[in-house]
C-alpha cells in the first residue's frame, strides 16, 4: 500500500507517488465540482473561503511555525492587495488578473523594504512591529482621498467574474500555495527551515543562514497572502480601511494554524475547514463568536499543543506531506 | 603554518563590561587543547569571541592563517569552526540523521546528495549510527552530548570547540566521552576543550591553558600546568572557600 514501514524509525510517511495520485484525484474532483457547477452558489461561497484561508494560513504557518516570525501584521498585505485590485479595475479599468499582479508586486516590494526594519527585531518585538506597520497603513488609507477615505472603494469589474470562476481561481491559488510550501520544505532551504522551527540559535550555529531564510519566507508569504486576499475581496465586492487592514484577519489565521497544527503542512488545511464552518455556525450568536473562538484556541494550546494534525501524526506515527529525510531512502 | 588558531592580545566583553584582557594563546594543528579556569574567568566568552558572537574591542584572532577578527559567525562556521553547546540544543522533532544532515548541508554548503555520506560518517564516528532514525528529543544526556559533537562534525570543521561536553555525566560516561575525543583527534581534528573536571583534562589533552580574569595564567604541558604554583593557588584556593 501507500504506507511503508521503515526499519528503526518511528515515523511512516506517505510515499511521493501515492501522495501525488491522491492529490491529483482530489484536486481534479474539486475542479470538476466548480466547473460543472454541481455545487450550489452557497456551497461555492464556503469553498472559496476555505481555499483562500488555506492559502493565507499556510503562509502564516510558514512564518510562525517554521521561522519563528510570529507576524501580527499579515493584514498589511491583505489591505494592499484589496486596494490594488480596486484601483486597478475600478479606476484604471485594467483586468482583474493585472490588478492581482500589481497587488502581489506591491506587497513583495513592501515586504522587502519592511524586512530591513523588521529583522532587527525578534519575537514579541517583531510581532508588535508588524502590527503597528499595518495600523499605520490603515490610517494612511483612511485619509487618502483618491481611494475613498473611510468609506473605501467598491470593486467594479466589467463583466464581474461569476462565482464559479472565482472558485476555480481560488482553488488554483490554494493548490499552488500548498505545493509551494511542500516543495520548499523538500529542498535544502526547507531542511534549514525545519531546523529553525526547532531551535533557531542552534540552526544558526551549524551554518544555516537564518537571515536569508527569513527574508525568502517573508517575501513568499507576502505574495501568496496578497493574491489570496485580492480574490477574497473581489468576492466581497468592497474594500475599506477597517476591513482591509483589520487585525481580525491575522487572528483568524492564528486560530486556523493553532487548531489545525502549527509546523505541519496539513494543519492549515484542516484548520481552515473547521474555521469556515464554525464561523458560519457562530454567526447566530453575534458578540459571542470571538469569545468562543478564543476559548477554543486557548483550550487547544493547553490540551493539544500540536494541534489536530500534529497530535494525530504523533499518535499514529504517520505523516502526510512529510518533509522528513531518511538515511536509507534512495536519492531523490 | 603550524598553528590552527592564534589569539593575539584580544580584548572583548559585553557592552562596557570587559571580560577578556589581552588574551593571547595559540593552538597547534591536530592537538587537543584544554582550557580550565574558575567560574567567570572568561572561558565561554573566549569561545563567543572565537565564534564571532561578540566582537573584540582590540586584538586579533587568526584561524588557519586567516585573520577572522571581523568576520561574521556564519562565515566562520563555513570556514571550519564547529561548536557544541554547553547545554545540548538538538532539533528535537528531527531524527538524529536529519540533525546532522542540516549541519552537513548548510555548514559545509553541500547538496543533500553529497551531504548524506558525510552525515552518516559523523554519526558513525560518534557512535550514534544505530540510533540515526530516533527522534532527537528522546535521547539521554550522554547521547545528546554526542549529538552535539556529531552535528558539529557535520559542518566539516577544522577546529572543534567542545564546551563542557563531560559536565553532568557519570564517571563511566565521562570515560566514554574521553575515548570519543581521543578518536576525534586520531581522525585529524584539532580540538579546543573547555572543562571543569581536572583529571579528565590532564588525561586527554596535549596542551592545557588555565584562564583567570580574562587572561592566560599559564599554558603548556597539562601535568606541569596543573602542578604549577599559579594553578594550585587559583584553583584549590577557590575550592577551599566553598
Amino acid at each position: 500500500m501507500a504506507k511503508r514501514r521503515l526499519k528503526g524509525g518511528n515515523v511512516r510517511v506517505l510515499d511521493s507517488l501515492p501522495m501525488l495520485i491522491i492529490c491529483i484525484a482530489l484536486v481534479s474532483a474539486l475542479y470538476f465540482v466548480c466547473l460543472a457547477r454541481i455545487a450550489s452558489n452557497n456551497s461555492m461561497r464556503y469553498m472559496i473561503q476555505i481555499f483562500l484561508y488555506i492559502t493565507m494560513a499556510e503562509m502564516w504557518n510558514l512564518l510562525s511555525g517554521f521561522t519563528g516570525m510570529t507576524s501580527l501584521g499579515q493584514q498589511l498585505y491583505i489591505g494592499l492587495a484589496g486596494y490594488s485590485v480596486a484601483v486597478a479595475t475600478t479606476k484604471l479599468h485594467l483586468t482583474l488578473g493585472l490588478g492581482l499582479g500589481i497587488g502581489v508586486a506591491i506587497s513583495v516590494v513592501v515586504a522587502l523594504v519592511m524586512s530591513l526594519l523588521l529583522y532587527r527585531m525578534e519575537g514579541m518585538y517583531f510581532s508588535v512591529a508588524t502590527w503597528v506597520v499595518a495600523e499605520i497603513f490603515e490610517k494612511l488609507f483612511l485619509n487618502w482621498k483618491y481611494v475613498g477615505q473611510g468609506s473605501g472603494m467598491t470593486i467594479r469589474i466589467v463583466p464581474y467574474p461569476r462565482i464559479h470562476e472565482i472558485c476555480v481561481v481560488a482553488l488554483t491559488v490554494c493548490v499552488f500555495a500548498v505545493a509551494t510550501v511542500y516543495l520548499l520544505l523538500r529542498t535544502k532551504v526547507g531542511l534549514g527551515l525545519t531546523a529553525m522551527r526547532d531551535d533557531i540559535g542552534a540552526a544558526s550555529a551549524v551554518g544555516v543562514n537564518v537571515f536569508n531564510h527569513k527574508l525568502l519566507v517573508y517575501a513568499i508569504a507576502a505574495a501568496f497572502t496578497a493574491i489570496a486576499a485580492g480574490i477574497f475581496l473581489v468576492n466581497k465586492g468592497i474594500v475599506y480601511p477597517e476591513s482591509g487592514f483589520s487585525i481580525s484577519w491575522t487572528v483568524s489565521l492564528i486560530f486556523i494554524v493553532i487548531v489545525g497544527g502549527s509546523g505541519t503542512v496539513g494543519g492549515p488545511i484542516v484548520g481552515s475547514v473547521i474555521y469556515v464552518f464554525l464561523q458560519e455556525y457562530l454567526a447566530r450568536f453575534p458578540g459571542w463568536s470571538n469569545i468562543i473562538l478564543g476559548t477554543i484556541t486557548i483550550l487547544t494550546i493547553l490540551f493539544l499543543p500540536k494541534g489536530i494534525v500534529g497530535t494525530l501524526q504523533e499518535k499514529l506515527g504517520f505523516e502526510i506531506f512529510s518533509a522528513k529525510r531518511f538515511s536509507y531512502a534512495k536519492h531523490r | 603554518m603550524d598553528n590552527i588558531l592564534e589569539f593575539i592580545d584580544v580584548n572583548a566583553g559585553y557592552g562596557r563590561v570587559q571580560i577578556l584582557n589581552d588574551l593571547s594563546f595559540e593552538v597547534k594543528k591536530g592537538e587537543v587543547y584544554g582550557v580550565i579556569g574558575p567560574n567567570g574567568s572568561g572561558k565561554t566568552t573566549m569561545f563567543n569571541a572565537l565564534l564571532g558572537l561578540i566582537k573584540p574591542g582590540s586584538g586579533r584572532i587568526i584561524f588557519d592563517g586567516v585573520d577572522i577578527t571581523r568576520m561574521s559567525a556564519n562565515v566562520r562556521c563555513k570556514m571550519g569552526l564547529g561548536r557544541t553547546f554547553q547545554i545540548p540544543r538538538p532539533f528535537e522533532n528531527m531524527s538524529l540523521y536529519e540533525n546532522v544532515l542540516v549541519a552537513a548541508v548548510h555548514g559545509s554548503a553541500q547538496s543533500e546528495r553529497f551531504a548524506k555520506d558525510h552525515a552518516l560518517s559523523s554519526l558513525k564516528l560518534t557512535g550514534l549510527y544505530d540510533k540515526r532514525e530516533t527522534r532527537a528529543g528522546e535521547l539521554t544526556l550522554l547521547d545528546r552530548k554526542r549529538l552535539e559533537i556529531a552535528r558539529a562534525l557535520g559542518t566539516d570543521p577544522k577546529l572543534l570547540l567542545l564546551d563542557e561536553v563531560a559536565a553532568g555525566l557519570t564517571d563511566a560516561e565521562v570515560k566514554d566521552m574521553m575515548e570519543l575525543v581521543a578518536s576525534l583527534k586520531d581522525s585529524g581534528y584539532s580540538i579546543i576543550w573547555i572543562e571543569h573536571i581536572i583529571e579528565t583534562m590532564v588525561g586527554s589533552t596535549d596542551s592545557l591553558m588555565c584562564m583567570a580574569q580574562g587572561s592566560c595564567v599559564i599554558s603548556g604541558d597539562p601535568r606541569e600546568v596543573i602542578e604549577s604554583e599559579e594553578v594550585q593557588r587559583l584553583y584549590l584556593g577557590v575550592e577551599d572557600d566553598e
